[in-house]
């Protein structure tokens, strides 16, 4: 069973189309990155799939409840963490997940193990206004993941951290992913959707224009290229759709002319400018 | 509707708001106010216990009858001279120095010398009351029958209450402060608790969460009523004498409570971010606080436009309440604090449903 069924989701406001008539599906266990210019709908699907708000038009099932009419049976399955750090920063972390149990109905002893998960126990007495960017961030994800939720929502989880904390924050995902838990990620960052997501899907102006591996993508969208760097110091480009490729590959390599081989795959980031036609950080 | 989530969000609200600076000092603005009018009044809340200082070395009728008199305090002084200083020192309302043999005198027709002082410091009010009463004792001592029975009528009074007297100032000052109170926690505090959860993002939180706008509401409506009833109860519990029908005081006071933090809720629907909340959550305050403001002799436009605002059938359904008068004018006024509660109510969950929506 898929746990994240999209169909013809669309969100309005006013007359502006946020998510116009999306359909996709995520399965169980799976980490589906959901990437896309500033203002492309990304955070408006999240809303809308975690029953912050009501769609216009379409229908949308998470963990199996109908994002609408299922909200009560939906909340205690999903976590989301926002993109913004909305912690209680008056309130220490310890109390923020504390808070956060009340309303979920876990007890504190789950308080001090989603603490540990994410390195915070020692600093649980601390006021969060004086967390740092890395600690607020790995605090929201204690507090998301608090009720064990089948399904987690990471609105750009890893943006302004350290690469240190983000490495972290990717590693968590990581285990997340491992125990079965469907991660859906939203992220700048196009290295780390290729190096997380099993799918990504690509979102320009609240449409989806591209829906696959990363790799898929990559393979579809790059250039079929072999880079050969020879020994004196000239650079080739030999295209492996070109009928002749093998052989003047032989042939160089035979010659021993070759300092190195590699080959021009597209990255997802230039995938995604010759599909959405600009760079996804405009 | 998740009781549970309820009073999650209530006690985080509770317990967030006394780390606020801003909101704590709101919340106990009333009661601040109310104890700076005790040290500036000493004499207010008393209104009804009169001190007087005698010195009667003749054990006249006279001060037996004003020891029995109700609401007044009889002070010795051991002589003459004493009274004047008793007088001062105590805060009195007056001192009578009664001679030898008063009594006797007055019945013999001799007209005997009675030495009155009163205290300048005591409002006309108080001191015209004092003069009366003095009147009264002499005028007993002769037992003869009235000339004629007095009838007392306030013009434009409310002809379904008894007549009572003028009320002192701190009847006056004890609705105002009550409102004060509500309107700090439900139009100020309550707004602030709401919108700082649509500033920080907070909201977005709790609607991903098991709390759905119902709750939300609802806790936050909780968190006002709280601190409202606290304070209130603080104020109630200095002011107690003042207070003659308790019941139906508490269930204005409730009314009030429901009506302002409805009010509250309303701002906070409306709002986005604090300073917006600042600016107009004060307005909001003013306007509620002005009907219940001593009566200055506005022109009867002003009076009609009070009329207009929700606090001025408050107002007047406390002052009733406090005096213990029970009628069909109480009711009424309760009745329309209600349903403006109502009314704030519905509005806060129109907007904040449209903003999920």
């Amino acid at each position: 069973m898929n746990a994240i069924e999209v169909e013809n989701l669309s969100r309005t406001f006013n007359d502006l189309k946020a998510v116009d008539n999306i359909s996709f599906s995520v399965q169980a266990g799976e980490i589906f990155g959901f990437l896309g210019h500033n203002g492309a709908g990304k955070t408006t699907t999240i809303r809308m799939l975690s029953g912050q708000l009501l769609p216009t038009s379409g229908r949308g099932q998470v963990a199996g409840c109908d994002v609408v009419s299922e909200q009560k049976r939906l909340k205690p399955l999903i976590g989301v963490v926002s993109e913004h750090q909305n912690l209680y920063e008056r309130m220490s972390g310890r109390e923020n997940l504390e808070f956060a149990a009340r309303l979920y109905g876990q007890t504190n002893r789950r308080v001090d193990e989603a603490l540990e998960q994410v390195d915070l126990l020692e600093r649980a007495k601390d006021k969060v206004k004086n967390y740092s960017n890395g600690m607020k961030q790995r605090l929201l994800i204690a507090r998301a993941l608090l009720h064990r939720p089948k399904i987690v929502f990471l609105d750009e989880p890893t943006r302004g951290l350290d690469p240190v904390v983000g490495r972290e924050i990717r590693r968590l995902i990581v285990d997340l992913s491992n125990e079965g838990v469907t991660i859906f990620l939203t992220t700048h960052y196009m290295e780390e959707a290729d190096q997380l997501c099993g799918r990504v899907a690509f979102l320009s102006e609240g449409r989806i224009v591209a829906l696959d591996t990363p790799s898929h993508l990559k393979i579809k969208h790059g250039e079929n290229l072999v880079k050969v760097t020879l020994d004196n110091g000239d650079n080739l480009k030999i295209s492996l759709d070109d009928q002749d490729a093998g052989k003047k590959l032989q042939t160089l390599i035979s010659e021993g002319q070759v300092r190195s081989l590699h080959s021009a795959e597209a990255t997802l980031e230039e995938v995604f400018i010759r599909i959405a036609g600009r760079e996804l950080t405009e | 509707m998740n009781t549970g989530v309820v009073a999650a969000i209530t006690r985080k609200d509770i317990i967030d708001a006394i780390r606020h600076r801003y909101l704590l000092t709101a919340i106990i603005t009333p009661l601040f106010v109310a104890l700076l009018f005790r040290v500036l009044l000493p004499g207010g809340s008393t209104r009804n216990v009169l001190s007087v200082v005698v010195h009667d070395s003749g054990k006249s009728v006279m001060t037996a009858t004003l020891r029995k008199t109700p609401q007044v305090s009889v002070v010795e002084a051991t002589s003459a001279d004493a009274t004047v200083s008793e007088v001062e020192k105590r805060g009195a309302l007056g001192g009578l120095v009664v001679p030898a043999n008063f009594d006797a005198d007055v019945r013999a027709g001799k007209q005997p010398e009675l030495t009155i002082y009163v205290n300048n410091k005591k409002s006309s009010f108080e001191q015209t009351a004092f003069r009366r009463l003095v009147d009264q004792l002499v005028d007993s001592l002769v037992q003869r029958p009235a000339p004629a029975r007095l009838v007392w009528i306030d013009v434009e009074r409310d002809f379904d209450q008894p007549t009572r007297r003028a009320p002192a100032l701190d009847q006056l000052l004890l609705p105002l402060l009550l409102i004060m109170t509500f309107g700090m926690t439900g139009a100020l505090v309550v707004p602030l608790l709401l919108v700082e959860e649509k500033e920080k993002r907070t909201l977005d939180f709790l609607l991903a969460s098991p709390a759905g706008l119902k709750e939300i509401i609802t806790g936050k409506a909780l968190t006002g009523i709280v601190y409202s009833v606290l304070i209130a109860g603080l104020l109630l519990g200095i002011n107690r004498q003042l207070v003659r029908n308790w019941p139906l005081t508490l269930l204005t006071i409730l009314l009030g409570m429901l009506l302002v933090v409805a009010v509250g809720l309303f701002i906070g629907s409306l709002l986005n971010n604090t300073m917006q909340v600042n600016t107009w959550a004060s307005s909001v305050l003013l306007v509620l606080l002005v009907p219940s403001f001593p009566s200055l002799g506005l022109p009867s436009a002003v009076d009609t436009a009070m009329r207009l605002v929700p606090t001025y059938y408050l107002n007047e359904a406390l002052k009733l309440a406090l005096a213990g008068g029970v009628s069909s004018r109480i009711w009424f006024h309760l009745m329309v604090v209600f349903l403006c509660a109502v009314a704030a109510f519905s509005g806060a969950a129109l907007f904040l449903r449209r903003r999920n929506g």
